[in-house]
């Protein structure tokens, strides 16, 4: 079952309620303006941040638990994992601090306790905790306006497409995350243009672990083919030394 | 001094900044002394040092396969050489990822955890084996100086021929997997580096510029040491790395072609300028240089091209996993503490190369001049020259000096502010502005809230109301503003000035006063403010005057004015409404002060914000 949040860019009113209650239910201390800090509100103490855009668009963002997620593939030591739910949650205790994951994302997600000296990765975890027990994450729980809301993803998909259908004009024909980087877990609807989110405006639809997974593949192959042609140069090159030496031992 | 002297002085130098660097990089976070930040996670310690590091020690599985699997004996000399460059730069690549990784001490774990769709699991597990096959390779020449270990020696010397095939098969792959690691940001690196053959592009650059690597190694030990190359073995050696780096050229050209990138390059574009400088270090010149015949058997010839390649080798590695890596919004560059980290290492890996030369049979070479030998060559290990003006200073007392030297010097030059800020930006509080109406908005970033001072004095009593936000308690001045004390939007601020209070022109207290004997002159067990200022008024303020600390400006200004109305919470102010933000800070400003500003109205997210606790736990009474 894939379970995933879809936000109606339309409906936010730029509250901060989803904010404060991910503080909350994460426990994380009061944040500063570090000087390590990207300029979109996400940190290693803020999972989930209100982007504003120009005529008051305010525009929630969060990790998007790809389907199939770059920072997972990335990771050497499975660190970051999927759930059977399509969370993308994160193991600390596995973690080596090499900060792969922050160069796989395509959204840059992930963020780092950078001041820490025991860092470690920070991101949403759509409140698995929450989602385990049959509850919803915390900051749709607290969306006054409905404006994110969490299910099923192939309804909500439906869901997003009848929103369009019904209010013609009213939104971009698009469901933002539908196809993204091989789909994402977490949906946008909006009469705005998300391509800020990503780090190209429209980023395509092949999921990313998939460009080094033909590499992957070959790494075994490789490995033996090597090992085998340099043994056959070898065998090749003694033999010609070895009949050479003959040669010369017959004339001489 | 001679050559040898000063080269090694720099090197110590450099390993003492590194050590301390590193030193406090692991107490205080990477954040104290590196510009790392969430947009730029990775800098010149793996953009330098990692990643470049190990394409320059391909020599080691170059030139061994030259030597042991092709059987062209005549390189055999380069031999030992050549291993000891790749098992120093691995070595210094290490190094370098442990000081880089945030959880070092568990960078063995990809040998528990598996993940087999990740290049990176598998580069380390190439990296951790070839390190362990290298220094098998390497060992039978230290233990050559001993009878020990006579046994070891021989078995290793026996399977010479396994290990070197290990070595290449290893290499190969984590070579090219080193190219993997980049497919996976198609977004993120420049077209004119990105590229579906980044494996195949980084395993032949490797393979072309290992040889090279081993060449100028070298001839910079025949320079220090006046020693004469052989310059006919080093340059069929060179023509080897020739030849693989012209089947890299038409690779990379061939596959900018044909997916239409060549055009872009002469676009002016300052990627493309950095593109054709890489190309000209690493293919022109060596291909110039390497071509001709002539120019190859001559040393400059030789020296000029290898140095070339292998900064050209250096950059494009450098481009690729840092340079041209950076996302919109990053404006990386390294600190001067990373620089310290990333030389260190190199000159600590060159200071064991130069222990390694003088001490073990690394090769055979000709003396230049016979009779130079006893001006010019000093016998290895000891010192040559007096570095102090007096007799008796060995080597080893001249170099632990200089490197503990560097090290406290290195220490000095740490960034205080940055460590005790904890990355925190370091914003001044302005003075609020305006009349009867105060505009209060410490950082002018026009997200304030107006304030009306009038309107407060009159409904909290007149003058006596003026202590309920005032402390009106610092000494000699009743009528302080916030800003003064609560200096800095974030951080705490240091209000105790200790000099003033004992300098005879200011309050001339005796250190006795504060200090009482027989304690130790410390902070901690000095006296505190209110036990002089015994007319501190304000019961909040007293925790805070027990570390002399101001509380941060925005701290200060939500506890005082949220705590006062959580008592007075009203039909319009709601306890729950003073938890959000928009309830005080409603966007509007006035007009004479928009020319002020700092920049466009930016709503500052609730994580910045501290708010008392009470009011965050709603409770109906």
């Amino acid at each position: 079952m894939s379970m995933a949040i879809l936000t109606d860019i339309t409906k936010c009113i730029g509250c901060f309620e989803c904010v404060a209650a991910c503080k909350k239910t994460n426990g994380h201390e009061a944040d500063k303006p570090y000087v390590f800090h990207i300029n979109d509100g996400l940190s290693a103490h803020n999972w989930t941040s209100i982007v504003q855009r120009p005529d008051k668009h305010f525009v929630r963002k969060q990790c998007r638990h790809c389907l199939d997620p770059a920072c997972a593939s990335a990771c050497p030591v499975a660190a970051l994992h999927q759930t059977s739910e399509g969370i993308v949650i994160y193991d600390s205790h596995k973690c080596i601090g090499c900060r792969y994951c922050m160069i796989a994302c395509p959204y840059g997600i992930p963020r780092y306790d950078w001041d820490k000296p025991v860092p470690y990765v920070q991101k949403c975890n759509m409140c698995y905790e929450r989602v385990k027990h049959g509850k919803q994450p915390a900051c749709t729980a607290a969306c006054p306006t409905q404006a994110t809301i969490f299910g099923e993803r192939k309804e909500l998909i439906a869901e997003a497409h009848r929103r369009i259908k019904e209010n013609p004009g009213k939104y971009i024909n698009k469901v933002f995350g539908e196809f993204e980087v091989g789909g994402t877990s977490v949906l946008y609807i909006s009469d705005i243009d998300l391509g800020f989110l990503s780090y190209v405006a429209i980023p395509g639809t092949k999921a990313l672990p998939k460009t080094t997974a033909t590499a992957m593949e070959a790494v075994l192959p490789t490995f033996f083919g090597v090992g085998a042609v340099m043994g056959g140069l070898h065998w090749l090159v003694r033999r010609r030394q070895k009949l050479q030496r003959e040669n010369e031992e017959s004339e001489g | 001094m001679n050559r040898v002297d000063v080269f090694k002085s720099v090197l110590w130098t450099l390993t003492g900044l590194a050590v301390a660097t590193a030193i406090t990089r692991f107490i205080f976070g990477l954040g104290a002394v590196s510009n790392l930040s969430d947009s730029t996670p990775w800098g010149i310690w793996k953009g330098l040092n990692v990643v470049p590091g190990i394409a320059l020690a391909a020599g080691g599985f170059v030139v061994t396969a030259v030597i042991y699997v092709l059987k062209r004996e005549e390189f055999h000399r380069y031999a030992k050489v050549a291993v000891l460059i790749a098992f120093l730069g691995y070595l210094s690549a290490a190094t370098a990822l442990v000081v880089e990784l945030g959880l070092p001490w568990l960078v063995w774990q990809p040998v528990i955890y598996w993940q087999f769709h990740s290049a990176l699991f598998e580069v380390s597990w190439c990296v951790m084996l070839y390190l362990g096959v290298l220094l098998l390779e390497f060992l039978p020449v230290p233990l050559e100086e001993t009878s020990w270990f006579a046994g070891l020696r021989r078995f290793l010397t026996k399977y010479k021929l396994v290990l070197v095939f290990l070595g290449i098969m290893i290499s190969c792959l984590h070579q090219s997997s080193l190219g993997t690691l980049f497919l996976i940001t198609p977004e993120k690196l420049h077209p004119l580096w990105y590229s579906a053959l980044l494996p195949i592009e980084f395993l032949v650059s490797a393979i072309a510029v290992g040889p090279l690597v081993v060449i100028l190694g070298v001839l910079v030990i025949c320079y220090m040491y006046r020693k004469e190359a052989d310059r006919k073995t080093l340059s069929k050696l060179a023509y080897l790395g020739f030849i693989v780096t012209v089947i890299y050229g038409l690779i990379r050209f061939i596959d900018l072609g044909v997916n239409g990138k060549l055009p872009t390059i002469f676009d002016g574009s300052w990627q493309s300028t950095v593109f054709l400088i890489e190309i000209a270090l690493m293919l022109v010149i060596p291909i110039v240089l390497l071509g001709i015949r002539k120019l190859r058997y001559s040393q400059a010839g030789l020296a000029i091209a290898c140095f070339s390649a292998v900064i050209g080798l250096g950059l494009d590695r450098a481009n690729i996993a840092g340079v041209m890596l950076q996302v919109p919004g990053s404006h990386y560059y390294p600190t001067i503490y990373e620089v310290f980290v990333s030389l260190g290492i190199v000159a600590g890996a060159i200071i064991v190369f130069l222990f390694c030369v003088e001490h073990f049979k690394i090769w055979d070479v000709k003396w230049k001049d016979p009779r130079e030998r006893a001006e010019y060559c000093p016998k290895f290990g000891l010192a040559s020259d007096v570095w102090l003006g007096s007799p008796g200073v060995t080597e080893r007392v001249k170099y632990s000096l200089i490197f503990v030297l560097s090290f406290a010097l290195g220490f000095a030059l740490m960034p205080q502010d940055r460590i005790e800020s904890k990355g925190v930006e370091e914003i001044t509080v302005q003075k609020a502005r305006g009349g009867d109406t105060l505009f209060i908005d410490g950082n002018l970033d026009a997200f304030g809230t107006l304030f009306d001072h009038a309107r407060h004095v009159d409904n909290l009593g007149q003058k006596e109301s003026c202590i309920r936000c005032h402390h009106m308690n610092v000494p000699l001045d009743k009528e302080s503003g916030c800003w003064e004390c609560h200096s800095s939007m974030y951080t705490a601020t240091d209000i105790f000035r200790h000099d003033w209070h004992a300098s005879p022109n200011g309050a001339a207290i005796a250190c006795d006063v504060c200090h009482e004997p027989p304690q130790e002159r410390q902070k901690a067990s000095a006296k505190k403010c209110r036990d002089c200022h015994v007319d501190l008024y304000a019961d909040s303020t007293a925790d805070t005057l027990d570390t002399y600390l101001a509380m941060s400006y925005v701290d200060a200004m939500h506890i005082l004015c949220v705590d006062c109305h959580r008592w007075l919470a009203s039909a319009d102010t709601t306890r729950a409404a003073l938890a959000q933000c928009p309830t005080c800070h409603t966007g509007s400003q006035p007009d004479y002060l928009k020319a002020d500003m700092r920049g466009e109205l930016r709503r500052p997210a609730p994580n910045h914000v501290m708010m008392p606790p009470a009011v965050l736990q709603v409770k109906e009474e």
